[in-house]
Parts: C-alpha cells; sequence; structure tokens
C-alpha cells in the first residue's frame, strides 16, 4: 500500500517536473505593412491609370527578419470583398468583367532585412476594364508569420 | 531505456513463476437453459475479471487459498453475488443462472463492468463510454459528445462536424473504427466530420496511445473504437425512440431503432433524422483578419445542416458460428461560413442569407458515405477466429459559387463541363479484409491477425488541391497477453506493415501567363505527375500491468507509423478555408513514433483516482510548415505552406478523479496537459498546430433517491478552467484562458412498466464568449457556440418479452 501511494506520487512529481520546463523563445510577432508614409502607393482609394506604369512603394518591418511579400491587383467588380481598411470608397455600380486585369506576383526581400522600403514598378496595360478593384499586399518575415493588408483601388 | 524496460519485465517474470500451488475456480452461467456468453464475472470486486465463453464457462487461474466473492451483472439480468471458500486446488461451483429484468433495457451496468475489465485486461488504459454516457452529454457529433474525457477534444466547423483529437494529434493520426473496420472518409481537412451516426453507437472505447498493432497504419495517436449495442436476446423483438432538442442552433433529432430475434436468427435497423439552423455566438461582430463581418442575430451565417442516417443490420448466431451483416448510409450537407470561404474574408448577400436561419446557401459542403459489411466469427477447439470484409464508400462534395483566382478566367467558361459551382469532389472507394485467430496456450492468450485493403479515390471540381490516387496496404501481426498471476499481465506484439500508392496525373483546365527567356506564353500547368511511392514498416509493443487489491499499474512502450497521405505527398493548391497555397512532398518517409505510457490508479466503491502520463517521440513528423515564400502559378499569391518532416518531442499527463464524498453525493476532476515540441526543420523550437492548453473540468453530482418510479435521477454542475494557450506556431493566434459553466440533469420514470429517460444540459451555462485554441473556426476568431439547453428523451419499448418459463 505505502509503496504503491508512492510509486504514484513520484510519478505525479515526474509529471509535474516535466511541465515547469522553460522554453527558449521563439519569435512570435507578424511582420507590419506601412503605408502611412508620404510617398506610399497606392492606398486606400488611390486611382491607377490605363496605359501607364505605376510604383508600388510601401515600408516593411519585423522584429526579427522579413521574409518575402507579393502584390496582385483582382477585379472587384462584383463587390464580393472588403478591404482591410477602415474607411470606404466610393463604389462603381457591378459589372460583368471582360478583360480585367489579372496581375500576380511575388517579391524576394534582402535576407535578413529588418526595415526595407520595397519598390514595384506595375505596368497597367491599356486594353483593360476600368472599375474597381483589390490590391492586396502579402508580406511574410522569415519565420512565416502573415500580414496582408487589402486595399480599394480604382482603374480608370 | 528499451533495454531496461525489457529487463525489468523479465524480472518480473522470474519473480512470479517461483511461486506455485495455487488453486483455480470454474463455473458456468445460464439464463433459463441457454449458456450466456460474454458476460464479466468479478472476483472480489473486480480485481480479477473472466468473460465467459460461448459455453457460458469462466475460470480462474493461480488463486491463493482463501475467501472469495463472485459477481456478474449483465444487461438485462438482476446482479448475482456469492462467497466462496477456496480450500482445495479445483474448486467446481455449481450452474449459476440469471434472473432476467423484463424491460429492463439498460446496458450501463454491463458497460461499466465492461471498463473495468478492459482497464485491467490491456496494458494500455482505454476510456470507455455507452450510449447513455452519450445521451447524456450529447453535442452536435459524436466526438463533441466526448469532449469532456481528458486528453480528448474535437476539432470541429460549425455545430454540427467535428473530428477526434487525442492529446493534441488528429487528422490522420488517429484511426477511427467502426463495427471493428476501419472508417475511412476524407480524414485530411479539417472540415471533414465524421460520417458517423452517434445515436447507433453502443459503446465507444478510447485508447489514448499508439495502436498501430492491431489497426496498422494511421493509429500513431490512438483509436476511438465505435461498437454496435449488443445482439437482442432470443425470442425478443422491441425498439426505442430518441429524441433530441437543441436551442441554440434549434436542432431537433428523431432516432428511432426496432430489433427482433427468434433463438438463431435477428434483424435491426435504426433510422436517424437532424435538422439545425445556423448556430448562435455571443458576439455581433467577427474579425476575419481584421476584417469585420456583421452577425445578423448573432447566428453565424451559413452554418446551417441537416442529416439523414440509415442502418440494417441482420445476422445467424449460433453456438460456435456466428456471422453479421451491417449496412448504413449516412448523408449530410451542411454550409461553410459564409463570410470566410474563398480567397479572402467575403462581403456576402446578406439578405439572401439572413431570410432564413434554416436553409443552406453556398458555400456548402454535401457527404454521404455507404458502408456494407460482414463479420463473421467461429470458436472451435478453442480458437476464437474472425473474418471481416465490407466495402465502404465516401462521396464528399463542397459547393460555391466560381471565384476565379490566378490566371483563372474572369467568368466561368460556358464549354466547361463541371458544374460551376462544384469547386471540389471526392469519391473514394475502399475494399477491406481482417482476419484474426485468437486462442489460449496455457497462461497466454495468443493472437494472429492480418489486414488488406485496396482504394481508389477520383476527384472532380473546377479547383484543384490533391490529386487522384489509388491505395494498398497490407499487414501481419502476431501479439502475445500472457497472465503470470491474476495480478500481473505481460504483453508483446510485433506487426509488420507494406502500403503502395500510385498518385494519378492532374493538368489545369485553364492557361496561365508564363515568361520563359523574355517571352510570355499561355501554357496549361502540371500540378500532380504520375508517381508510385512504397512503404513498409515493422512496429512492436510491449506492456506490463499490475493490479494488486484495489490498485493498477500499467506500463507500455510501442512504436507506431503512418504511411503519408495523398494531400502530403501531392497536394499542390489553395486552401479556401485558410487563404494559403499547400504544397506536398512527393518525397516525405513514413511517420514514425516512440511512445512510453504509464497509468496508475487505484479505485473503490467510494473514490477512484488515475494518472497517466506519456512520453512520445517522433524522429520524421510530418508538418505542414508555413514558409516565407509566395507562390503566384499555383498558388494565387498565397503564402506557400510546405509539407516537410521534423523531430518532434511531445510529453503529457491526464488525472482523473472521483470521490463519493456523501451518501448521495460525488465530485469528479479530470485533468490535461500536453507539450509539444519541434526539435528540428524550419520551426525548431516551436509547438505543433492546434496544442490544446491545460484544462481542468471540476463536477458535482446529486444523485437523489426519490419515491417508486424514478430511478437513476442526477444533477450535475460542472466547471471548466482552461488555460490560455500561448506556445503558438505560425500561421496560429495565441488564445486567452476561459472559465465554462455546463448544468445537467437526468432521469428515468416508469409508467405503467414502461421507462423513460430524459435528460437535460444547458451548455455554456452563461453564455460566455471564449475561443477554443482547436476549432477550425479559431483562426478567423470566431467565438464558440454561446447558451445552449439540450433537451433528450428516450422511450425504450419491448414489443416481445422472453418467456418467463425460459428464464
Amino acid at each position: 500500500m505505502k509503496r504503491n501511494l508512492f510509486t504514484m506520487l513520484l510519478l505525479c512529481a515526474a509529471v509535474l517536473a516535466g511541465c515547469s520546463k522553460n522554453d527558449e523563445a521563439v519569435d512570435s510577432e507578424y511582420p507590419v505593412i506601412d503605408i502611412t508614409g508620404a510617398d506610399a502607393f497606392p492606398v486606400q482609394c488611390s486611382v491607377l491609370e490605363r496605359g501607364k506604369t505605376v510604383t508600388f512603394k510601401a515600408r516593411f518591418t519585423d522584429n526579427v527578419a522579413l521574409g518575402s511579400y507579393s502584390l496582385d491587383i483582382h477585379h472587384n467588380f462584383d463587390h464580393h470583398t472588403h478591404s482591410t481598411e477602415v474607411n470606404t470608397c466610393a463604389e462603381s455600380p457591378n459589372k460583368t468583367p471582360v478583360k480585367p486585369l489579372v496581375f500576380i506576383k511575388d517579391y524576394t526581400l534582402p535576407a535578413g532585412a529588418r526595415d526595407y522600403t520595397a519598390t514595384a514598378t506595375i505596368s497597367i496595360p491599356a486594353d483593360v476594364d476600368t472599375g474597381d478593384y483589390h490590391f492586396m499586399i502579402r508580406l511574410t518575415d522569415k519565420e512565416g508569420w502573415q500580414t496582408i493588408k487589402g486595399l480599394s483601388i480604382k482603374i480608370q | 531505456m528499451q533495454k531496461r524496460i525489457v529487463c525489468s519485465i523479465l524480472l518480473c517474470c522470474i519473480a512470479f513463476l517461483a511461486k506455485a500451488q495455487h488453486s483455480r475456480i470454474v463455473g458456468s452461467i445460464v439464463s433459463g437453459s441457454k449458456p450466456l456468453a460474454g458476460v464479466a464475472v468479478l472476483l472480489n470486486h473486480g480485481q480479477v475479471l473472466s468473460v465467459t465463453d460461448s459455453l457460458g464457462g469462466f475460470y480462474f487461474n493461480q488463486l491463493v487459498k482463501g475467501r472469495y466473492v463472485i459477481t456478474i451483472q449483465a444487461a438485462g439480468y438482476e446482479a448475482y453475488h456469492n462467497r466462496v471458500l477456496v480450500a482445495d486446488t479445483l474448486i467446481k461451483l455449481p450452474v449459476i443462472a440469471l434472473k432476467s429484468k423484463i424491460n429492463q433495457l439498460e446496458e450501463v451496468t454491463v458497460v461499466n463492468s465492461y471498463a473495468t475489465m478492459r482497464k485491467r485486461e490491456s496494458t494500455l488504459l482505454p476510456d470507455v463510454v455507452s450510449q447513455d454516457y452519450l445521451l447524456r452529454n450529447s453535442g452536435g457529433s459524436l466526438m463533441k459528445s466526448l469532449e469532456k474525457l481528458p486528453g480528448i477534444k474535437a476539432i470541429g466547423i460549425g455545430s454540427g462536424n467535428a473530428k477526434p483529437l487525442i492529446r493534441g494529434l488528429g487528422f490522420n493520426q488517429v484511426v477511427v473504427v467502426e463495427n471493428g473496420m476501419k472508417h475511412e472518409g476524407q480524414q485530411w481537412g479539417a472540415d471533414h466530420g465524421l460520417e458517423i451516426d452517434q445515436y447507433a453507437a453502443g459503446r465507444v472505447e478510447i485508447v489514448k496511445g499508439p495502436a498501430a498493432i492491431i489497426h496498422g497504419s494511421d493509429a500513431i495517436a490512438g483509436v476511438v473504437d465505435i461498437q454496435a449495442p449488443a445482439l437482442p436476446e432470443p425470442h425478443t423483438s422491441g425498439g426505442a425512440v430518441a429524441l433530441t432538442g437543441k436551442s441554440n442552433n434549434a436542432l431537433w433529432t428523431v432516432s428511432a431503432n426496432a430489433f427482433t430475434r427468434t433463438q438463431r436468427w435477428f434483424v435491426t435497423g435504426r433510422v436517424t433524422a437532424t435538422e439545425y439552423a445556423d448556430y448562435r455566438v455571443p458576439a455581433d461582430t467577427v474579425y476575419i483578419y481584421s476584417y469585420a463581418a456583421a452577425l445578423h442575430k448573432n447566428r453565424v451565417r451559413n452554418t446551417a445542416g441537416r442529416e439523414l442516417n440509415l442502418h440494417v443490420s441482420t445476422g445467424w448466431v449460433g453456438n460456435n458460428v456466428q456471422s453479421v451483416f451491417n449496412a448504413s448510409r449516412t448523408y449530410s450537407r451542411s454550409g461553410f461560413f459564409a463570410n470566410a470561404h474563398g480567397l479572402e474574408p467575403r462581403r456576402v448577400d446578406a439578405a439572401l442569407h439572413d431570410a432564413s436561419d434554416r436553409d443552406i446557401q453556398l458555400p456548402s459542403q454535401e457527404v454521404v458515405h455507404y458502408k456494407l459489411m460482414n463479420r463473421t466469427s467461429f470458436q472451435f477447439a478453442g480458437h476464437r477466429a474472425e473474418v471481416q470484409v465490407g466495402v465502404q464508400q465516401n462521396f464528399r462534395q463542397e459547393w460555391n459559387r466560381y471565384v476565379n483566382h490566378g490566371y483563372m478566367p474572369a467568368v466561368y467558361p460556358a464549354h466547361m463541363t463541371i458544374p460551376s459551382t462544384l469547386e471540389r469532389q471526392y469519391d473514394k472507394t475502399v475494399t477491406s479484409l481482417l482476419l484474426k485467430d485468437e486462442w489460449q496456450w496455457g497462461n497466454h492468450t495468443i493472437t494472429v491477425g492480418g489486414s488488406g485493403d485496396y482504394q481508389r479515390n477520383s476527384i472532380d471540381g473546377w479547383s484543384f488541391l490533391i490529386p487522384a490516387f489509388t491505395q494498398w496496404n497490407a499487414g501481419a501481426y502476431l501479439y502475445d497477453k500472457w497472465k503470470l498471476h491474476p495480478q500481473w499481465l505481460v504483453s508483446a506484439a510485433v506487426r509488420y506493415d507494406y502500403g503502395q500508392i500510385r498518385m494519378k496525373p492532374y493538368t489545369d483546365w485553364f492557361a496561365s501567363e508564363v515568361v520563359n527567356n523574355g517571352d510570355t506564353m499561355q501554357q496549361f500547368l502540371s500540378r500532380s505527375q504520375q508517381a508510385l511511392r512504397s512503404f513498409s514498416s515493422v512496429n512492436w509493443s510491449a506492456g506490463i500491468s499490475h493490479t494488486p487489491g484495489n490498485w493498477l499499474f500499467k506500463m507500455n512502450v510501442g512504436s507506431s507509423f503512418r504511411m503519408p497521405i495523398a494531400k502530403e505527398l501531392g497536394a499542390n493548391g489553395v486552401n479556401y478555408h485558410y487563404f494559403r497555397y499547400e504544397k506536398g512532398n512527393i518525397n516525405l518517409n513514413a511517420e514514425r513514433s516512440y511512445q512510453l505510457d504509464v497509468a496508475a490508479g487505484w479505485n473503490s466503491s467510494k473514490a477512484s483516482v488515475t494518472i497517466s502520463p506519456f512520453l512520445n517521440y517522433f524522429p520524421n513528423y510530418i508538418f505542414l510548415n508555413p514558409t516565407a515564400a509566395h507562390d503566384y502559378y499555383y498558388g494565387a499569391g498565397n503564402q506557400v505552406f510546405e509539407y516537410t518532416q521534423s523531430r518532434v518531442m511531445r510529453y503529457g499527463a491526464e488525472l482523473q478523479v472521483r470521490y463519493d464524498f456523501l451518501p448521495h453525493w460525488s465530485a469528479s476532476l479530470a485533468a490535461e496537459y500536453l507539450y509539444n515540441r519541434q526539435l528540428s526543420g524550419g520551426k525548431k523550437g516551436y509547438t505543433l498546430p492546434f496544442t490544446p492548453p491545460p484544462s481542468v473540468l471540476t463536477g458535482v453530482t446529486w444523485r437523489p433517491a426519490f419515491r417508486k418510479g424514478v430511478s437513476d435521477t442526477y444533477f450535475t454542475l460542472e466547471w471548466r478552467v482552461a488555460a490560455a494557450q500561448n506556445r503558438i506556431v505560425p500561421p496560429e493566434r495565441t488564445t486567452p484562458s476561459y472559465q465554462l459553466f455546463d448544468f445537467s440533469a437526468g432521469t428515468r420514470m416508469l409508467t405503467k412498466g414502461q421507462p423513460i429517460y430524459v435528460h437535460l444540459q444547458v451548455q455554456n451555462l452563461f453564455n460566455t464568449n471564449y475561443l477554443n485554441h482547436t476549432s477550425f473556426y479559431r483562426l478567423i476568431a470566431l467565438p464558440e457556440a454561446g447558451r445552449n439547453i439540450v433537451l433528450s428523451l428516450r422511450v425504450p419499448l419491448l414489443w416481445k418479452a422472453p418467456a418467463a418459463g425460459s428464464n
């Protein structure tokens, strides 16, 4: 009886000892997309012109190291989604796409960078449909944490 | 480590072989003139157990001379107690005739004694629950009803679909067995529930530990074994009606069954129908990746569903041969939370969705699962052999409005033959064969068995995630349970498995823009190539069980393995639930696991304590690793998640305490702790996804004894405290701690000889807004269901009772 009780207490102690082990710190912070800078482009409700080249510009920061980013422009003619921004933009009426702009591209960032202002040139073809679009910025850090920013823009 | 365990087992053997000069009790049990098979016989209130064979016989070997108490509890019979004085080396008891309790169609007592027996006769500690337990704790699905057991969680989507998570592992790391055969659904997705009717389960047994020996690949974390209710008694006919209603999602369920049996033949049937509305959460707005979605009347938009399940079983019961056919069809259709499905959080047509909370709009899922099986067992010359064959089909469709992404055309082309709303379709057909023979050799119970299955998987729909494939597996095992002494049990087992998976090619139906040497070309991308992989594995297990008096000690060490599934080998597309691009790796190795399980317990009629710690190591855990990369060809610009393998260490424990502190009062406590850590790879130092936080479930039950006609009355108040989960791995979010109160009550009423069971539950008594770390919708911060009042009623009916003379 006493020996059994002792065995059981020993088991409990072993479990508790296991519980109290401390972890070495791992990165659990998300990277940050900052489009508040004066020259950041596009921002919520920006207008992109057809047949012209625009320059994307945003500041990316992370506590350890940035990973990569991707840009995605797709139509929102059916007003299917909402941007992540608080203020809304005036929307054109719903319509059926004929030749909407499809732009998807992923970009690398300098290895180990913690604070980087990214720029990318995007040419908008002259023959794409005008109207409401979404501009999605997806940013990861080295560990795979991802931050998404969705902007409502217009192509004219 | 392993050496030391083997040494200690050997030492124990020697010590107990040295003891000799034991006595033996033999006896048999009948009802009328018929022998009763499968009845548990307890010696000294469960210190030693024996189960009667087909001739009703039982025996206890190696007893020390002295006084013993024999107890027998069997479903439908009065309990039997008797004292036996063992003075000679062989005591032959007179035939024990059990008295039938007519109208008492209750399985509780037999399950309790079965559970006690299973806990003693195994070197791993199983949890066993009865149909009555399921009804008392009825959740939206079978796994939700089992969530009060420590170490068991349900990973669910919506209110009606959930699958098991045992000690933080789930999906294809847990095997679900129904009526002896592995249930083959689409186990890989968190949105896939189990196509199982919880009303048709007679008993559920859960093993938290490696069970690869009997079940082969996949049983790394454990097994949920769903067993059919006991066969009807000879010359009886009857049935039961169960009704359930739930307030939160306005659910109603009707489940009715009927049975009849002659001496040899029997037929049983069951129909279960369920319908439920969108469920409610204590929040009016949820934030899906910072996009605010307003909820109409607190309802999670488009999560209504319905189910219709049919079961038929028939068979022949002989003295030495028994053959049972089972056929079932389970059907379910339910909606996905409309705002959180697709490529981004969606703004939905609120007027359409909110017009009715009972309709199922897009996006939705529809699953139909057919099963046909036969299980035949033979008893001859001390052998118990079993042959089981089965065919099952799982047909799953996911419906959604066409959403172009990547280079898909903006408007769904008219020439496509796939319906524009068929997002994905999976069709799986599995044919299985199981063989088993068990016999007694001295104090050894030896089992040899083998299994083989062949499966075909085809796909359809306008989007692509995993390729079509075919697969076959074969395995054989040898298992020895050696009863050294009434209190000592040693087990050893070995198993060999071989499997082959053939992946089929897949090419996009739309062209993508590919830049080659500065030229932009239109190309149909290939997402899956023809591939063949073979896997083989030898697994072993050894355990020891010591059950002196009221105590129980167990230790088991074993290995398990899992063949990578088609998704891990060949995924190459966007997962619409999580907005991410998942990429398989055709070169993955079979996942291996080594686990040490220990259990210690003390049990008396007034109180019991059980603690069950474990230590688990994976040299190559298959992990879906979120990378820093994005992909625009296959992933439509989404973040790339790649299947990789890493070393993983896990440990934890469960604690269960029961104490009857006053004559009609009892208190219970169930606590669980789990620690996961990746020791190598890209996420070294991180935990594994879906790691449940430590939690404690405390309960107080009052079982008052009322006047005649009302029995088994209980009132229970339960309080769950779950700690915060701050150890996370991308893309998880930390989950704050929470407290939850549940109330339940029930009784059995007898009116004119007709029993009626009533159960009432109030889940989430205070309508607490909390997040569950293992919920599918945790990532989009959707709170769990609010207050839910559940009322269940069960009326067992006996049309034809066994003739009084024959009992």
